[in-house]
């Protein structure tokens, strides 16, 4: 089997090194690729040559050292107990590890060959070490070291600990899946772990609780020194071993010394992988499990969980195309994010958000309300610049159903529109929430600003919401009609240096884009600004807001109608899947 | 005619999935369009349907230009592709309903109750795609191609997934829509089908038509007289795959 999985391994790394190569003949690919490779070279190697130049001015030391990077160098000790927590949390999040996630093709061929479930683990795991050693390296570049020396064993380390937790986190898959499966005998063993971390949890914590009790601690060193001491011996260390000898190559000289402390973390390694494959029973569970999920059908994986909920929106038999889709995705949202969410969320945070802003100002607590205060007002700059780059349900998610869209007796620029319809009402009712929450903390935290004046800012922002959404969305549907083949597919996402740089060159020009469609509404919302303001005084922004928004909305409206030749002109065989 | 393609070309970049090809089908016809595969036949249905825009050449439904009124082809056409493309969030009735208002169909309760019950999806209603078997979400694209009154009728494999009483049921589906008047054309790979429910054939190989008439024209006809009168034979013959056979 193990050379069956070298043999997969060699084949499609070639194989997709081969196609990628091909694809840059493409010019889309190949700006995708040197603004990819170009960011890369930027972010990472620059970084890590002035950084290597800075050390060598300042003597060898390096200067650049935050105070994290000081308390995590100062010892193995802290990294040891937030590997710790790191480890008791995986039982706790729902999260299912990739090593688990075998791919169609995997299922076809391996599953039903004559090869042991543990095999199959072991293949997932070969399989996932070309990935885990490029995080490695991209970290030890990230990480400041002063040496060349340094960064190898900062990438060696990190790919023992990364590998580490990979296994480790399959087996807590599997345990977790005994435990919800299995009857009471089969659970025992599945308990063994959760038991030996939650010890080691209670004593770790009991020692450092017990180091800093009544003593905070004086500055970051003082913090390291003290944690060192609390777990450098007794029961916090014999219960942190594990986790320590994982830290120790981090912290260890270049030579025999690092040797050794890789040695031991290999060994942490050994005995995590032997727990993982100890019980063949789970893993034939977990691979029937992932078998049902992806075999046969990519549907079945993508859709199990939807339920044929009640939406409460109704499509009428008649009227305007546009609401077609607009009924159309909003029943994918509400069916995919939960009707309940939805009905309940919208009234309990207003509620909530009235109750806390009344109590705040009772108590004069006006810290409290302005922190909720900038959170609603956080949460509106959000939903206005990045919202349509998070809500997908428009043109985005229906590239998969293309085919189906072009067969519809609808005017392309009514199927823009209403792909766009959707997302901006959903982004807009969740940011017109936020402004009402925000103004209604705004009492509690600014009592003194005159009630003008706020309803003035929150009328103003209200208005030009609309504007910033749709202008993102025409955008985005711009970027999906012209060049369909750098928009992923539903959940796909796309992976290599062409991909990066297309993401990149979609984010930036979105975001020049949306400032050009915005810009003429600013500009004229300014000029009646100027014009009104010196006639009504503050109030006069309402206006302005609105003179923007139409100024706007007549572009997006411009936009839809442009767009739509491109539409019907738009080739389906553009349209590519990711590998 | 109520489909007319005249010099149809398509290509993807350098290869040509479709050249030079010319053919119609008249109301009430039901015609089988068989070949290899990568003949270039979805491509052609796919061209008729509205989904790729020929390279060049024409493609009318009813008179209507796929290409310069898609809106008024579009509406005349309803196209069952091989592989059932539906909306995951929506069930088979919204899917009907949805269909019913892009083609403003009257009545749509009682025609999706009827066809409901014709293609065997009775109690399916509020099912979604997920829940489906490959052959029932089948029944679904072609219930929502035969909800409205559509005059030219495309099915691409329509048996596919389908069990023998659902192939059954098809067939008189189809056979019933063809002598309502409607124009079919129907590409598959399953010749005895073709023979049995088509009154003519079209054969394309390597992105060309190869050959395009009745049974009893193809069979007439002097290159392919020493094949014989089966289609399969007909098929191997015209397609130059009966050497080694």
């Amino acid at each position: 089997m193990l050379s069956a999985s070298l043999y997969i391994m060699a084949c499609s790394a070639r194989n997709r090194l081969r196609v990628r190569m091909r694809r840059l003949r493409e010019p889309r690919y190949l700006v995708g690729a040197i603004v990819g490779a170009a960011y890369l070279y930027f972010s990472f190697f620059a970084r890590l040559r002035s950084r290597s130049a800075l050390s060598r001015t300042r003597g060898g030391a390096d200067g650049r050292a935050t105070p994290v990077s000081q308390l995590l160098q100062s010892g193995s000790g802290i990294v040891a107990a937030l590997f710790l927590v790191g480890a008791a949390i995986g039982w706790i999040l729902p999260f299912n590890s990739a090593m688990l996630d075998f791919s169609d093709a995997e299922i076809a061929f391996l599953f039903p060959a004559p090869v042991t479930r543990r095999s199959l683990i072991v293949h997932r795991l070969l399989r996932s070490q070309l990935g885990l050693l490029f995080t490695a390296v991209i970290m030890s570049i990230v990480f400041p070291a002063s040496t060349p020396f340094g960064r190898v064993r900062w990438a060696i380390a990190m790919w023992v600990i990364l590998t580490t937790s990979r296994v480790y986190f399959t087996g807590v898959t599997l345990a977790r899946g005994r435990l919800l499966g299995d009857g009471g005998r089969a659970r025992q063993p599945a308990l063994v772990p959760i038991a030996v971390i939650a010890a080691a949890v209670a004593v770790v914590g009991r020692a450092l609780i017990a180091a800093f009790a009544g003593a905070p601690p004086a500055n970051i060193r003082d913090l390291a020194a003290r944690v060192e001491a609390a777990l450098g011996s007794g029961a916090a260390h014999a219960m942190l071993w594990p986790f320590l000898a994982l830290a120790r190559p981090l912290f260890a000289p270049w030579g025999l010394s690092f040797a050794i402390s890789i040695a031991w973390a290999l060994g942490v390694l050994a005995v995590t992988l032997a727990w993982v494959l100890q019980t063949d029973s789970a893993l034939h569970e977990a691979a029937a499990h992932a078998a049902a999920r992806r075999a046969g059908d990519r549907r079945t994986r993508s859709v199990a969980p939807i339920k044929a909920r009640a939406t409460g929106l109704t499509l009428a038999p008649a009227g305007r195309p546009e609401g077609v889709f607009f009924w159309k995705n909003g029943v994918q949202t509400l069916r995919a994010g939960g009707v309940t969410m939805v009905r309940y969320l919208v009234p309990l945070v207003a509620i909530a958000t009235a109750a806390t802003s009344v109590a705040l100002g009772a108590l004069r607590m006006r810290g409290g309300a302005a922190a909720g205060f900038m959170t609603a007002v956080a949460v509106t700059m959000f939903v206005a610049i990045l919202g349509p780059q998070v809500v997908r349900t428009d043109l985005r998610s229906d590239l998969a159903h293309l085919d189906t869209l072009k067969t519809w007796p609808l005017r392309a620029a009514d199927v823009i529109r209403g792909e766009m319809l959707w997302p901006s009402a959903m982004l807009v009712g969740i940011g017109w929430l936020a402004i009402a929450c925000a103004m209604m903390f705004s009492f509690a935290a600014f009592p003194s600003v005159a009630l003008t004046g706020r309803v003035t800012v929150a009328s103003a922002a209200v208005l030009l919401l609309p504007a910033f959404v749709t202008a993102q969305y025409l955008v985005l549907a711009a970027a999906t009609v012209l060049l369909p083949a750098w928009v992923p597919i539903g959940d796909q996402r796309p992976r290599g240096l062409d991909a990066m740089g297309q993401r990149l060159i979609m984010l930036f020009g979105v975001l020049v884009s949306v400032i050009g469609i915005i810009l003429p509404g600013a500009i004229t919302g300014g000029i009646l600004w100027l014009v009104l303001s010196r006639i009504v005084g503050d109030i006069a922004i309402i206006p302005a807001a609105i003179a923007c928004t139409v100024t706007v909305a007549i572009i997006v409206a411009a936009g839809t109608e442009i767009l739509g030749p491109l539409f019907d002109q738009m080739d389906i065989t553009s349209v590519e899947r990711a590998e | 005619m109520a489909i007319a393609v005249e010099r149809f070309r398509r290509t993807y970049g350098d290869l040509t999935a479709v050249d030079d090809v010319t053919f119609s089908v008249g109301a009430g016809e039901i015609v089988g369009l068989i070949g290899p595969n990568g003949a270039g036949k979805t491509t052609t249905l796919r061209s008729l349907a509205g989904i790729l825009r020929p390279t060049s050449g024409h493609v009318r439904i009813d008179g209507h230009d796929i290409v310069d009124d898609p809106l008024e082809a579009k509406r005349r056409l309803a196209f069952m592709p091989d592989e059932p493309h539906l909306f995951e969030y929506l069930t088979v009735e919204e899917h009907l309903r949805l269909t019913a208002r892009l083609y403003n169909v009257a009545n749509v309760d009682e025609r999706a109750r009827v066809l409901l019950e014709e293609l065997e999806l009775s109690g399916k209603e509020n099912a979604l795609p997920g829940e489906l078997s490959r052959g029932m979400r089948q029944k679904v694209v072609i219930a929502c191609g035969l909800v409205r009154s559509a005059t030219t009728l495309l099915f691409d494999e329509p048996l596919t997934g389908l069990d023998p009483i659902g192939i059954r049921k098809m067939r008189q589906t189809i056979v019933a829509r063809g002598r309502g008047g409607a124009a079919i054309l129907l590409s598959s790979h399953l010749l005895h089908l073709v023979e049995e429910i088509c009154s003519r054939v079209i054969i394309m190989d390597r992105g060309r038509i190869v050959a395009d008439g009745t049974f009893a024209e193809l069979a007439s006809r002097a290159d392919l007289a020493a094949a014989g009168s089966n289609l399969e034979q007909i098929f191997l013959r015209v397609t130059g795959r009966d050497v080694a056979g």
